[in-house]
Parts: structure tokens; C-alpha cells; sequence
């Protein structure tokens, strides 16, 4: 496989179940060493979609190709160069962490190095205790570890955070980084905002069982029909008679008269603008934030429904 | 191979680490083991085998249903296989893997089982255990695909546990493995045949109790293999690795895919019964394997010696010790007690001159006479009434040895069977009369069965060498020309010869039937083993005793049908009116005798036998010269001809001896060691002595006494089985 060509690309991809169709044409290409969301509702296709690359299910149509292999007619080569951490699954109880790491092991050809890989994924001190007396941080760690036995190149994580605390997705989060650092390629899907915010470096909106949006979290923003606005709140109350700031769209005072909003096209010109002329005025700034659209109001925009329900 | 090692070592730990598994695979058949083995009595005899094929097979059960069946679908259920699922890895690693970790889970169970039968209970270290172990293991990979199937089709926990439930009761009540199958009624053991759990714990069972290898068990075997084969194959096909991917119901009939052979091997027993057979068989030998000792008794060796308060200790079968005394305490010898003060031990007698197949009297409808039955149920007669041996010198040859084997492989409980198969005699000769009112089809027949009619030399070897092959004991002769308006053609000097020739070439003992003093020289001359009759109509001269004498030519003078004949000529019944005849006779034949004794159509007959030279006292005076010239003496009644009943026919026999003047001991001997010998069989029967048979006659009252006292049964001990007389005629 040459290195410049896509870790995965899917065209035109459908996957009908008899009558019900849960893909309906998806095309996407993720580059090697990118970080890529797949974002979208329960039943949107999201997992459908991620099953058919990890060679789990048999797609109806389309064009699919995995590291250069075809899911469905090179099934086992593709399974022993990927890594996949999936959702609610489990391991016997009375299982060591070491020991579902050696087992695990022995299904590949590639071999990562165990020890490190405790290690890396904080479970050294774990690394005797039984798979029962794991804490959820813990066994989702071990998930982890799992996925990555083979030391693969294209990971895969289905809801690698969903039902975890916050402060053990935080750890999740940042060991996710680490692997991107490493410049693995990361097909994860999510209902969380701000983890696709935070680690991917494009993300697709899925509903219904196509792609309604793809680019990068920045620009998906960019694109949402809700300006960025400023929010300036002053020791006194503002004038009523105010100026039209560079590229503001529109603004207006709250029921104190002292906490001003401004809409704007490009707030960073806006900002210039408004803060000189509260100067001019003589008043004190005691205040100033900005707003911007978040990839969930670009999701409400384009679905009209949230992402969770 | 790195994937089915690490999957291999994973299980077994995992297993180890269940305590549900500790508790069913092992602490679970334990209990049932010490259980079993109190129930069972495993010191005293061979009941420990059978406590071991009981609990390997419950073992073996639980650990292929609940280890590998359960455990799949609870895996799925968990969604640890979904797990497997996005790995390498196919089902192929995970199914061989549960199949051998059954087993290795298993096998140090089966060596516990063993230490503790040989250390706790004195059971001998099995001979076969190479086989025993191949067994197993094929039966656990078996019992672990038939697992694996039932996981593979279940939808759900809980209708694992139905369908688990649904193979696994039925294995566990009607295989044997917790009622023994004897005690199931005939039908019932026809569906246990379909159950492979049955093919195991007969086949443990034998392997044990019977050193079989592992060839002598080669079908269920290849079955259980088949199904390991078929099973993981369909486990393969249908393996799900999520629980959302349901199965359809009619996935439920795969089961039925992987119990074919079984199904096939069922069908195959419906109609060759070996399995059965084999099962009554075991069964025989475990009652056949107690420990006890008869004390306090008179024992009768039977070689003429006798100890006058003395014990006898049966262990295995066999006649484990003899002493004279008390014995040994029977805790130290791990006996059971039988306490015999007042009766006399015998071995058990023998009649060495019977037809098996002679119905002895009169049926009132002779149509139903079924000879093969009749066998079997005169054979019970005579072990009722503790004649532990007789020798068959003239029956339907096929008849006969089907009955022997039946007999002597213990599946029908009778007395021990020698047979000479047909009769040797000429064209008209004596023994072909009986046959002459039969339907020419079925007289050509009987006739092929009954008699052989050498026409040369040739013929006659031939003859002789084809009944050897065929596996006779004894050959059978006619020296008879007949006398009183019967007739009879006497053989060919010449083919008698060739006869007497063959047989002594081929090694088998020679029966000779003499009418008259040339029929017995004859025979004496043709180095005859015995001389069957004698004469009742000629005195045999002393000269010819002492050449018999010198020879060891033994001497059945079979008093018993003389008498008889005479009876019926005179209309008398009182031989029917003996208590053991009339619990042993078939209630048909004592009916039916006694009416046609009555009637006028058997006049003719009665007054054809009147008019035979039959005379009791030139008998009893040649069977007494006998004696005195130190002929060696056997008892033979000639049972199955008319009022000679099968059953208590050597006591009636050494009643006539006694009357006669032959001392008690003598006549005992001549039922017992002599006969034995004559039989060729003195190695394991006819003496009480260490090593033999336990074939013993425990009696009330003391036969050198009183000889009727041979009739006051109290037991009868047969190869070490105490039997229970009351059921021994509800087997037919």
C-alpha cells in the first residue's frame, strides 16, 4: 500500500436490511494518520457503517477499501492489521489483565509490546487483578489496550467514552491524543460534541444513513447561520444611540442597559471596533466574551434534531 | 497453533477459577461417588466398576452439557464472544479449545476416581485403562460437541437451560448412570439404546469389569467420534458471536443432525440386541462378584472328603477360601456373613444326561412347544433346584448352542451347559423314531439338527470334525438294536469305528448309549469316555466292569429313566407329585402329563414301553457291580424323556443309587467331581476347593445320612451369585 494513498475510502456504500435501509450511498476518504468522527443520532448508521470497514458485516453495494483490502473478501487479513474497540463488550470475569493481553495477543501476527502497552494505558498495577474488580475507567482502558495489542495503524473506537464519568473520559481523551501524536489513523464515532471538537481532525454528520456534512470542526462551524457574537458588559449603563461596527450585524442591550450584544461576521474586526468606541465613551469595561457556534447548533441546524434524545 | 494454546490455557484457568465448575466437575460426582459406592457395597465385590461408569458418566454429562453448553451461550450472552468477534480469529480455535479443555478438565478427575477405588475400596488396577482413557476422551468430545450444538441453536439463556435440561435428564435416569438399567422393563431398554450416555456406561462398565479393549467397543466409539465430528462441524456453521443475531427455531434440529449415529446405533440394537445382551451380561457379573462366607456348615468337597463344621469364603465369582472352623473374621475379608449352621454345602450337582429339548410328559397343546424357549427355561429349572451343570448327548444342534451361549455368558440366568449336539446313529437306528410322524419338510430338518447318519468312513470324520468346528463338547453315539417289538438298525461296525476314531483325534470326550452287553463291549473297546445306560435288560459281566475300570471309562447307568418307563407303563404319576418338580415343571406340562396318563390315548404308548425290556433290577445289580469293581460312576437321569422332569433330576437319580446300595459319599461323588471330570471340566467345577466356581448346593439335613436331604434347598450359589430362585423362571 503505497503511503500517500487514503487509509480508507468508502463510495457510494449501502447497507439495506430486507426493506430497511441503514445506508443509503456514503462516500469519504480518511487519510493516513487522521483523526476522523463519524457524528450523528442512535441509528443513524454510524455503526452500521463502521461494522462493514471492520469486516463484520457484508455491505449491499458500493466500494470500500481498508488499508488497501476489500472488508468483505479479505475479512481476516484486514482483522489482524486493525484495531477495534467496541462498544459493550465484555470479558469473562475471572480473567487477569495480563492475561486477556497474552490472548488477545496470540490472534495476530503483529505484536505489540505488552508491558509497554500496561504501561502506556495506566493498568501496570492492574496487571494480576481479575477483569471483574476493574473499575469502568479501567476496563475501558483495557478495551483500549486491546485494540491496540496488534500495534495497528488504523484504529477503530465505537463510542470509546459513552456511559464513563467525566474525569475518566478526560483520561480517555488524553490517551486518545497520545495515539494520534503517534499518527495512527482513528475512525471513532460519537455523540459527543466536544470530544469530536477536541480530537478529530474532520468530522461527518451522519443522519438517516447518509453524510449531511463533512469538514473539518472549524469550518463546520464557519458554516453555521448563527453568527459569532460579543458579549461586553460595562460599570454603567451604555448609550441607547450606538454606531455600526465594522462587519457587526446587529446588537442590542439587555434590561440592566449594562451587558451589550453584538453579532458578528467576523468578530475579531467587530471586537476592535466596539472596544474603541466604549473607550471613546469613557466608560469602564468591566467585562467581554465571545460566542461562537458549537458543532452542536451546525448538528440542530442540519438534522433539526438533537444528538441525544 | 500459538492461537489454540493461549485459548487452551485461558479456558482451563478460567474453569479453575469457577467455583461452579469445581463444585460439578468435581466435589458434585464425588458425593455421588462415596454415595454410590456405600449403596453398592464397592468392597465386597465388583459393584465399584459399576460405581465408576455410573459417575464418569455423570461427569462426563455435566461437564459436555453444563461445561462446554452452558458456558457458550453465557459467553454470547455476555457479549464476550462479540469481543472475539472483531479479532482474527474464526470459531474453529474457540470450539476445539472448550472440546479440549473439557477434557483436560476431566482426566484428572478420572485418575482421582481410580486412586480412590484402589486405595479406599481394593478395586484392582484396571487392566484396560489405555482404553478406558481412549473411551473417555471420545466420550468427552463427544458430550462437549453435543454441548456446543445446543448453545449453537439456543436463542437465549434460558432456552439453553430447557434444551440442556432436555438431553441432559434423560442421559443422566435411563443410560445406567444413576439406575442400573436392570432394572428397567424390556421396552424401556429399547429407548435407552438410542442414548449415547448408555454406550458409555456399558462400555466403562466392561472395560472394567471385563478387561475389554477398546475394538470390543468400537462402535459407540466411532459414534461418539462421529458426533464430535458432526457436532463441531454444525457448532462451526452456526456459531453466532452476538446475542442480538437470533437463530430460527428450526436450527433446533441440527441436534438431531449430531445424535444420528446414536439414532443409527439405536436402530441397529432394536434389531441385533448385543448392547442389551451385553448389559444383562454385566449385570449377571457384578451379582456374580460379592464377597461372603457360608459357616458353620458340613461341607461336601465332593472328591469324597468331607469337613464336618466348616466355612467356604466366595469371592469374584470363585471359591476364594475353604476352612475348616469358623473362617476369619469377615470384617478382615470384607464378607458378608452367611450363616449355615445344621445345612450341608455341596457343589453344586451334575446331570450328565439330559435332552434339553424333550418336553418330559405331555403339553396339552403341543403346537406352541418352542424349543428354543424350553431350553432356556429347563436350563433355570435345573439351577433351581441347584443341578448347577448338565450335559445335553442328543438336541437340535443350532437350538442347543444358541441356549449355551445364552447360559454361559450369563445374560440368561441357568445351569452351566455342555452339549454333544445331534446324535450319532445309523439309517433306522435309535434316536431317528422321533421324527418319523413329522411333515416330511420339517422331519429333514429336525433330522439335520437331531442326528448324523454317517453312510462311510469318510462321512463319519467328516462329520465329527464339522461338529468340533461348530464347537460341540462331547460326541454323542447309538449302539442299539432294540428289543421288546422295537426295532432298532445298530451302526456299522466299521463306521462306529471311524466314529470313536475322529472323536478321540479331535480330543472330545466319547458318550456311547449301550442297549446290551455287545452295544457296552463295544464301546469299551472303542475307548469310549463313558458308557451311557449300560443295560437294563442284560447283566453286564465284572470282566468288562474291570476293563472300564482300567480304562477310566465312566459309568451312567441312568436309573432315573428307567424307572420313569416303568412308571408310565404301570400309569403311574407320583414322579410328577415330587415338590421340586412341581416347582420347577411348567404348570402346562404337569397338567397336560397328568390328564394324558389318564386318558385312553396314550394306551397304545403305555402298553408299547410295557412291553420294552426294561428291568430295574438288572440295572441297579449292574450299576452296583460297577461300583464294586471300582468303575468310576457318574449321574445321568436322561432327562426330557417322559416323567423325567427337567429340574431336580440328579437327586432323584442318586435316590435310585442309594436304594440300591451305593453309599451316599460315593453317589455324591459321582455327581460332582466324577461328572465333572467326565465333563472335562474338573479344572473349575465338581470339587469345593480355592480357585474353583463358587457353584455350591447349600442344603438342610445331611445327605450322607439321608440323600433326600439333596432336595431341602436352602441356596444355591451360582459362579458366586446367590440366586434368587423365586425370579429365576420370570426372565422367560
Amino acid at each position: 500500500m503505497p503511503s500517500d494513498s487514503p487509509a480508507i475510502s468508502v463510495l457510494g456504500l449501502k447497507k439495506s436490511y430486507g426493506e430497511v435501509h441503514a445506508v443509503k450511498g456514503i462516500d469519504f476518504e480518511i487519510q493516513t494518520g487522521e483523526v476522523f468522527g463519524l457524528l450523528g443520532p442512535n441509528g443513524a448508521g454510524k455503526t452500521t457503517t463502521v461494522e462493514i470497514l471492520e469486516g463484520l458485516r457484508p455491505r449491499s453495494a458500493g466500494q470500500v477499501a481498508v488499508l488497501g483490502f476489500d472488508p468483505d473478501r479479505q475479512r481476516q487479513s484486514l482483522k489482524d492489521r486493525i484495531g477495534v474497540c467496541l462498544q459493550a463488550t465484555n470479558l469473562p470475569e475471572k480473567i487477569r489483565v495480563r492475561e486477556a493481553l497474552q490472548v488477545f495477543s496470540s490472534f495476530y501476527t503483529k505484536h505489540a509490546d505488552l508491558n509497554q502497552l500496561l504501561r502506556r494505558l495506566q493498568l501496570e498495577e492492574k496487571r494480576e487483578a481479575f477483569y471483574g474488580t476493574l473499575s469502568g475507567g479501567q476496563k475501558q482502558r483495557l478495551a483500549l489496550a486491546l485494540a491496540l495489542v496488534n500495534d495497528p495503524q488504523l484504529v477503530f473506537l465505537d463510542e470509546p467514552t459513552t456511559g464513563l464519568d467525566p474525569q475518566v473520559r478526560v483520561e480517555i481523551h488524553s490517551l486518545l491524543e497520545e495515539l494520534k501524536r503517534e499518527h495512527r489513523t482513528i475512525l471513532m464515532t460519537t455523540h459527543y460534541i466536544e470530544e469530536a471538537e477536541r480530537l478529530c481532525d474532520r468530522v461527518a454528520i451522519v443522519d438517516e444513513g447518509k453524510i449531511i456534512a463533512l469538514d473539518t470542526p472549524s469550518r463546520l462551524q464557519q458554516q453555521s447561520r448563527h453568527a459569532s457574537s460579543i458579549v461586553v458588559t460595562c460599570a454603567k449603563a451604555l448609550p441607547a444611540d450606538r454606531p455600526a461596527w465594522a462587519e457587526a450585524t446587529q446588537s442590542a442591550l439587555d434590561s440592566t442597559g449594562r451587558t451589550l450584544t453584538v453579532n458578528s461576521r467576523r468578530p475579531a474586526a467587530t471586537l476592535v471596533d466596539l472596544v474603541k468606541w466604549i473607550d471613546q465613551q469613557g466608560l469602564e469595561l468591566t467585562d467581554v466574551h465571545l460566542k461562537q457556534p458549537t458543532l452542536e447548533d451546525v448538528f440542530i441546524e442540519l438534522t433539526g434534531k438533537s444528538l441525544r434524545e | 497453533m500459538n492461537t489454540y494454546k493461549a485459548l487452551i490455557a485461558l479456558d482451563v484457568k478460567l474453569a479453575l477459577r469457577q467455583k461452579s465448575v469445581l463444585f460439578f466437575n468435581y466435589l458434585f460426582p464425588l458425593v455421588f461417588f462415596f454415595v454410590f459406592a456405600q449403596a453398592f457395597h464397592a468392597e465386597r465385590g465388583a459393584g465399584m466398576t459399576i460405581v465408576i461408569a455410573m459417575v464418569m458418566i455423570i461427569g462426563i454429562l455435566g461437564n459436555g452439557l453444563f461445561g462446554a453448553g452452558m458456558r457458550a451461550v453465557q459467553e454470547r450472552e455476555a457479549n464476550i464472544l462479540r469481543r472475539y468477534k472483531v479479532t482474527p480469529i474464526s470459531p474453529a480455535p474457540l470450539l476445539i479449545a472448550s472440546t479440549v479443555t473439557g477434557w483436560m478438565i476431566f482426566m484428572p478427575y478420572v485418575f482421582v476416581m481410580f486412586g480412590l477405588a484402589h486405595f479406599i475400596y481394593g478395586m484392582p488396577w484396571p487392566k484396560s485403562m489405555g482404553s478406558i482413557l481412549i473411551f473417555v476422551t471420545v466420550g468427552i468430545a463427544g458430550f462437549r460437541a453435543i454441548g456446543l450444538i445446543l448453545a449453537a441453536v439456543a436463542n437465549s439463556m434460558q432456552e439453553s437451560q430447557i434444551l440442556i435440561q432436555l438431553v441432559y435428564l434423560p442421559m443422566l435416569f435411563l443410560s445406567g448412570a444413576t439406575f442400573p438399567l436392570a432394572m428397567f422393563p424390556p421396552w424401556l431398554l429399547v429407548v435407552t439404546q438410542f442414548l449415547p450416555a448408555t454406550y458409555l456406561v456399558t462400555g466403562v462398565e466392561a472395560m472394567l469389569m471385563r478387561d475389554e479393549g477398546i475394538m470390543a467397543n468400537i462402535q459407540p466409539a466411532a459414534a461418539l467420534l462421529l458426533t464430535m465430528v458432526v457436532g463441531l462441524f454444525i457448532a462451526y456453521k452456526l456459531f453466532r458471536w452476538e446475542k442480538e443475531e437470533k437463530i430460527r427455531n428450526s436450527a433446533k434440529l441440527w441436534l438431531g443432525v449430531v445424535l444420528t449415529p446414536f439414532l443409527c446405533l439405536g436402530l441397529w440394537q432394536m434389531h441385533t440386541k448385543s448392547n442389551a445382551e451385553k448389559t444383562k451380561t454385566l449385570q449377571r457379573q457384578l451379582s456374580r462378584s460379592e464377597t461372603f462366607l457360608i459357616r458353620g456348615a458340613r461341607i461336601v468337597i465332593g472328591d469324597g472328603s468331607v469337613i464336618e463344621n466348616g466355612a467356604v469364603l466366595v469371592r469374584g465369582g470363585k471359591i476364594a477360601e475353604v476352612y475348616a472352623g469358623n473362617g476369619p473374621d469377615p470384617k478382615t475379608v470384607n464378607a458378608e456373613v452367611v450363616e449355615a449352621a445344621g445345612k450341608t454345602v455341596l457343589p453344586g450337582l451334575i446331570d450328565v444326561h439330559v435332552h434339553l429339548g424333550g418336553p418330559a410328559g405331555f403339553y396339552p397343546d403341543m403346537k406352541s412347544y418352542d424349543p428354543d424357549k424350553m431350553m432356556l427355561r429347563n436350563l433355570a429349572a435345573y439351577l433351581y433346584s441347584g443341578v448347577t451343570t448338565v450335559r445335553s448327548v442328543g438336541d437340535l444342534l443350532d437350538n442347543i448352542l444358541k441356549a449355551r451361549s445364552k447360559v454361559n455368558s450369563g445374560e440368561v440366568l441357568g445351569a452351566e451347559l455342555f452339549t454333544c449336539g445331534p446324535l450319532f446313529t445309523a439309517n433306522g437306528g435309535h434316536g431317528t423314531e422321533y421324527f418319523k410322524q413329522l411333515p416330511a419338510g420339517i422331519r429333514e430338518n429336525a433330522e439335520k439338527q437331531f442326528s448324523r447318519i454317517p453312510g462311510s468312513a469318510e462321512e463319519a470324520h467328516q462329520q465329527v470334525d464339522d461338529l468340533k468346528k461348530a464347537g460341540v463338547d462331547c460326541i454323542k453315539v447309538i449302539l442299539e438294536s432294540g428289543a421288546g417289538g422295537r426295532v432298532y438298525n445298530r451302526l456299522d461296525p466299521g463306521i462306529f469305528t471311524a466314529i470313536a476314531q475322529q472323536v478321540h483325534a479331535d480330543q472330545l470326550p466319547l458318550a456311547i448309549h449301550t442297549g446290551e452287553v455287545r452295544d457296552v463291549e463295544d464301546a469299551v473297546r472303542a475307548q469310549a469316555n463313558s458308557i451311557e445306560h449300560g443295560s437294563f435288560r442284560e447283566t453286564i459281566p465284572g470282566t468288562l466292569f474291570d476293563q472300564m475300570a482300567r480304562q477310566g471309562t465312566f459309568y451312567d447307568p441312568t436309573l432315573s429313566v428307567g424307572e420313569a418307563f416303568k412308571d408310565f407303563a404301570a400309569g403311574r404319576i407320583d414322579l410328577l407329585k415330587r415338590s421340586l418338580v412341581q416347582q420347577v415343571g411348567p404348570p402346562e406340562l404337569l397338567r397336560g402329563t397328568e390328564e394324558a396318563m389318564a386318558s385312553k390315548d396314550t394306551e397304545e404308548i403305555r402298553a408299547s414301553l410295557a412291553r420294552y425290556p426294561i428291568d430295574m433290577q438288572i440295572a441297579t445289580a449292574n450299576l452296583k457291580r460297577a461300583y464294586e469293581h471300582k468303575v468310576p460312576l457318574v449321574t445321568g437321569s436322561d432327562a426330557g424323556n417322559f416323567l423325567v422332569v427337567h429340574g431336580p433330576t440328579a437327586q432323584r437319580e442318586l435316590e435310585l443309587w442309594v436304594q440300591a446300595g451305593i453309599p451316599p459319599a460315593v453317589a455324591l461323588q459321582a455327581a460332582t467331581s466324577n461328572a465333572a471330570r467326565l465333563l472335562g471340566a474338573d479344572a473349575h467345577i465338581g470339587t469345593i476347593r480355592p480357585g474353583h466356581d463358587a457353584d455350591l448346593l447349600v442344603i438342610d439335613g445331611n445327605p450322607l445320612e439321608d440323600i433326600t436331604a439333596t432336595e431341602r434347598i436352602s441356596s444355591v450359589v451360582f459362579k458366586g451369585e446367590r440366586i434368587d430362585r423365586t425370579e429365576l423362571f420370570e426372565q422367560h
